[in-house]
């Protein structure tokens, strides 16, 4: 992927698929780093299937053979002189606090770092293609911080569906002042 | 062209489970993602990339083989899962662009 925010979605989806209420996708970023986290509370994995994630023939999809999400996130971190880690607690072990969380570390001075990219737009995205569960944003960069939590607009928009044409705008424009 | 014709014009074969596969064109590229959604099947995919992903990135595009330009060695465990999963991949001393001048007078 040419910008890691397409790899955020990715892994997203992940979350979703796996029945995440909450996802956390946070970004950290340094001068020197950029650190992103995806935390869900979905049913989490097995130890049989963390060890096989960063498996490219590993996949939770059955229209196709091969899952490409983790295996392209680790290769674009290693690229960096970072990594992937990967925790996970599956639900039949930890029935009250189950879920995965995949932090992937990368040296943004390094000449093969791909850019970040467009995350308003990937955050916009995956709120549209998953109204129904819910998201919390934050992106800390050069002092500032960057948040969206579905839960405080979900409070606010009552039963208006959050992939509705001008909530979705709303999203886009929330993120970009708070850029500005 | 077969697959298999490629030894005779200086590639060196890694792996080739697959030797009797037409090569149909080219594709260039080291950005998997992209080559995923744009290499056609039959192509010869040409690469400097070594990881393991390059095995899932040419199954999934179903591409022809694997030549991995500029003298790109591989790890073995890398050409055991190609020879599990029917990929085929060489290895050429030139560059990409030698590569596919080459393989242009041949196809």
């Amino acid at each position: 992927m040419k910008e890691l925010s397409l790899n955020i979605l990715d892994i997203a989806e992940n979350s979703v698929k796996a029945g995440a209420a909450l996802t956390r996708i946070t970004v950290n970023e340094t001068e020197e780093t950029l650190t992103l986290t995806i935390e869900d509370d979905g049913c989490g994995m097995t130890d049989e299937i963390l060890k096989s994630v960063t498996d490219p023939f590993y996949t939770t999809r059955t229209t196709r053979k091969v899952g490409m999400g983790i295996p392209l996130l680790k290769m674009a971190a290693e690229m960096t002189g970072g990594g992937v880690e990967i925790t996970s607690r599956h639900k039949d072990e930890f029935p009250d606090s189950h879920g995965t969380t995949v932090t992937a570390r990368f040296n943004k001075k390094h000449i093969d770092f791909t850019p970040l990219g467009d995350v308003t737009e990937s955050i916009a995205t995956l709120i549209q293609g998953h109204p129904d569960t819910d998201f919390l944003f934050t992106h800390r960069t050069g002092g500032k911080t960057v948040t969206l939590d579905t839960r405080e607009m979900r409070a606010v928009l009552g039963d208006v569906p959050l992939n509705s044409y001008e909530v979705i705008c709303w999203i886009k424009e929330y993120l970009k002042e708070q850029y500005s | 062209m077969t697959v298999e014709a490629l030894t005779e014009y200086g590639f060196e074969p890694l792996c080739v489970p697959d030797p009797d596969r037409e090569i149909t064109g080219v594709y260039i590229g080291d950005l998997l993602s992209w080559v995923m959604g744009r290499a056609k099947s039959g192509d010869a995919w040409l690469t400097i990339m070594s990881n393991i992903n390059i095995v899932a990135v040419a199954s999934l595009a179903d591409t022809s083989c694997i030549i991995l330009a500029e003298g790109v060695t591989i790890e073995s465990d890398v050409i055991k899962t190609a020879d599990a999963k029917d990929i085929n991949i060489f290895s050429f001393s030139g560059s990409c662009y030698d590569a596919a001048v080459l393989l242009s007078g041949l196809l």
